[in-house]
């Protein structure tokens, strides 16, 4: 393992990738009781890149983004195999000390619920300030918390700094959290579904907030959602999970210009359109396989318009066929 | 915040007032007074016993008496005992505070023990920690007070190391000013400890729930996702939101130690309130009954005043709204 001491310039940071998640595999429970909830996924993000992680619930999004810095409670989970290397060094293999350090320092994370995020108790200043007290100590001053405010466009952050969280709208307190998360200046943030439970004209003002800073402060940015209508806005590539493992991986235009995997065209189906005819929105039949029921064979095959006899017993991988288009199925080109 | 508490505050004139009024019916309506036991006695002379009735308007109905004891109370001035020949006010106010300082240490002493351990066994959860914090609290609940008094009385008996019984001992005036303090709080240890031990296993678990809560909440993990360390995760995000039901459990928690030290205070001697107002009743020493009745309700709507206090004083949410 390359190890890095965090004040050594680290000269090799622009021609490696950022993150690079190798190969997950992570179980919830032991022995006879686990079950497999990431099965091998394999993800790279560079510099200042948007990647978008989509897929139903329970496929696994959350938890690949809440490994990359431990944050998955365990017990019950627990890694089996592969690597989670953030600027080279694996988070897997951290001490705890060192994790606190990533944690909110090289990758910030927002999340679903603003609400609910944000201790109630705690005035929104006080709480901005106590994220930079631990990853930027000198910086801890009541300017830069405004700084910050006023960099996620809240307007007249002096007035905002005394207010207690409930005092805010959702889409306030989510641009709190926003700051809350640029305190330390990070190089990843990864965003679970931030935008999931807001109302649809604040959804809008958030994705347009967060497209705009990552343009002026280059950070990279993994977001998951299950909407695909976000994806197109701001991600520069796209993984598509099904039941714990990466199914389709692409360049966003390449992949909704042309979705290969059967899963990807079935998700992107169930996206209305404008200008349709149809009465009836279609569907994806059958249910989301639950962690630990994965069918053996190809995980989807069970409602798979085109699967094949072969496809139950035989698990594909996934494969490269075209450069930087990645499906894990063997009969793409039907 | 000063028209919350005003408001407060005013709300509990009626209650009060409805409280000593319904004492006063149920005393009514109980046969005999005072002075029934009185009259069997051949040497007073029925005319004294006429005498001592009208003296304290006891020949009048409830009703009357009623607004004579409300007409003097309003000025500070509780009746009389006719057991103990006294103004009620001082015989009271001496036994309030026997029984404030018994809750009032009971009250420190459960919530200093339990607070710690119901947050030891919530962040060990499923450790040996968190299953004898549960097996003390089980023990704690199960046991009466009256078997843990008699066993704590057993105790001193045995071991000799607290006196049995009474607030003070009978060399207790010749003592120094610290002598004094030292009797008193040997005194007290061992009622208090009594008195704490059912609350104790309550608050624990309790906290160890509350906090169980907060730490599954989601600014925990955005908390910990921030970088924070686990002391301050939950020393500071997570206890901080767990405290808040506690908070109102104060006031209850008030009332059970209140009620429990009537039953303590009966059968460890200790001279409070509990056991004058039992005394009083079998005398039927009327004023002094209603007193105390009086006296246990302000103790309980105090305890719930401070408990909302403490509570907007530690949540925003009630504070400002």
């Amino acid at each position: 393992m390359a190890c890095v001491m965090p004040q050594t310039p680290n000269y090799n940071l622009h021609f490696m990738n950022l993150l690079e998640i190798k190969d997950l595999q992570l179980d919830f429970g032991r022995g006879s009781e686990a079950a497999r909830a990431l099965d091998g996924v394999s993800l790279t993000l560079k510099q200042g890149e948007t990647v978008c992680l989509v897929g139903e619930s329970g496929c696994g999004k959350s938890v690949t983004a809440l490994s990359i810095a431990q944050l998955v409670p365990s017990p019950p989970a627990h890694y089996v195999g592969g690597q989670i290397l953030l600027e080279g060094r694996n988070t897997l293999e951290m001490s705890p000390e060192e994790l606190r350090r990533i944690r909110g320092g090289t990758v910030s994370y927002i999340f679903q619920d603003p609400g609910a995020s944000l201790n109630p108790v705690f005035r929104v200043g006080n709480q901005i300030k106590e994220s930079l007290k631990l990853h930027r100590p000198e910086k801890a001053t009541d300017t830069e918390v405004i700084r910050l405010l006023k960099l996620v466009g809240i307007p007249a952050p002096e007035s905002r700094l005394r207010n207690y969280p409930f005092e805010m709208s959702g889409g306030m307190q989510q641009r709190v959290m926003i700051a809350m998360a640029l305190a330390s200046e990070p190089r990843l943030l990864v965003a679970d579904e931030p935008t999931t439970a807001l109302d649809v004209t604040i959804q809008a003002q958030i994705m347009d907030l967060l497209r705009d800073l990552k343009q002026r402060l280059g950070m990279a940015i993994l977001l998951i959602t299950h909407n695909l209508g976000i994806v197109g806005e701001i991600a520069d590539r796209v993984a598509v999970m099904y039941g714990g493992q990466v199914v389709e991986l692409a360049a966003t235009t390449d992949l909704l210009a042309r979705p290969l995997h059967p899963y990807t065209r079935a998700l992107m189906n169930s996206v209305p359109k404008l200008r349709s005819t149809a009465t009836r929105l279609p569907t994806i039949p059958g249910n989301v396989p639950r962690i630990g029921q994965f069918p053996t064979g190809c995980r989807f095959s069970p409602r798979c318009p085109i699967a094949r006899p072969e496809c139950s017993s035989h698990p594909p991988s996934l494969l490269e066929v075209e450069p930087g288009h990645w499906v894990r199925c063997p009969f793409w080109q039907t | 915040m000063l028209k919350y508490l005003a408001k407060r505050l005013l709300h509990m004139i009626p209650l009060l007032i409805g409280v000593s009024m319904l004492t006063f019916l149920l005393m009514s309506l109980s046969p005999g007074d005072y002075f029934t036991a009185l009259s069997q006695n051949p040497q007073i002379s029925p005319e004294t016993i006429a005498h001592l009735k009208a003296k304290y308007h006891l020949d009048q109905p409830w009703y009357v008496q009623y607004f004579y004891w409300l007409k003097n109370a309003a000025m500070g001035d509780l009746g009389y005992s006719m057991a103990y020949k006294i103004p009620a006010t001082s015989l009271i106010l001496g036994r309030l505070w026997n029984t404030f300082l018994l809750s009032f240490a009971a009250l420190i002493l459960a919530w200093a023990v339990a607070i710690p351990l119901g947050i030891r066994a919530a962040v060990a959860r499923g450790s040996w920690v968190d299953h004898a914090c549960a097996m003390v609290a089980f023990a704690g609940l199960s046991i009466p007070d009256i078997l843990l008094a008699l066993l704590a009385l057993w105790f001193a008996a045995a071991t000799g190391w607290f006196p049995v019984g009474g607030a003070t001992s009978p060399v207790h005036d010749l003592m120094g000013p610290w002598g004094q303090c030292l009797d008193y709080l040997k005194h007290l240890v061992l009622p208090a400890v009594v008195l704490a031990a059912a609350d104790l296993a309550g608050i624990m678990r309790q906290m160890r729930g509350n906090l169980l809560d907060t730490l599954r909440a989601e600014y925990v993990v955005a908390a910990r996702a921030r970088g924070m360390t686990p002391f301050w995760v939950v020393y500071k995000h997570a206890l901080r939101n767990a405290i808040n039901p506690l908070l109102t459990m104060f006031g209850y928690s008030l009332a059970g130690l209140l009620s429990g030290a009537f039953i303590v205070e009966n059968i460890m001697a200790w001279p409070g309130l509990g056991r004058l107002t039992m005394e009083a009743f079998f005398q039927k020493d009327s004023y002094v009954v209603v007193d105390c009745v009086m006296m246990a309700t302000i103790l309980l709507v105090a305890g719930n005043f401070v408990a909302d206090l403490l509570l907007a004083w530690s949540d925003p949410r009630i504070r400002l709204k």
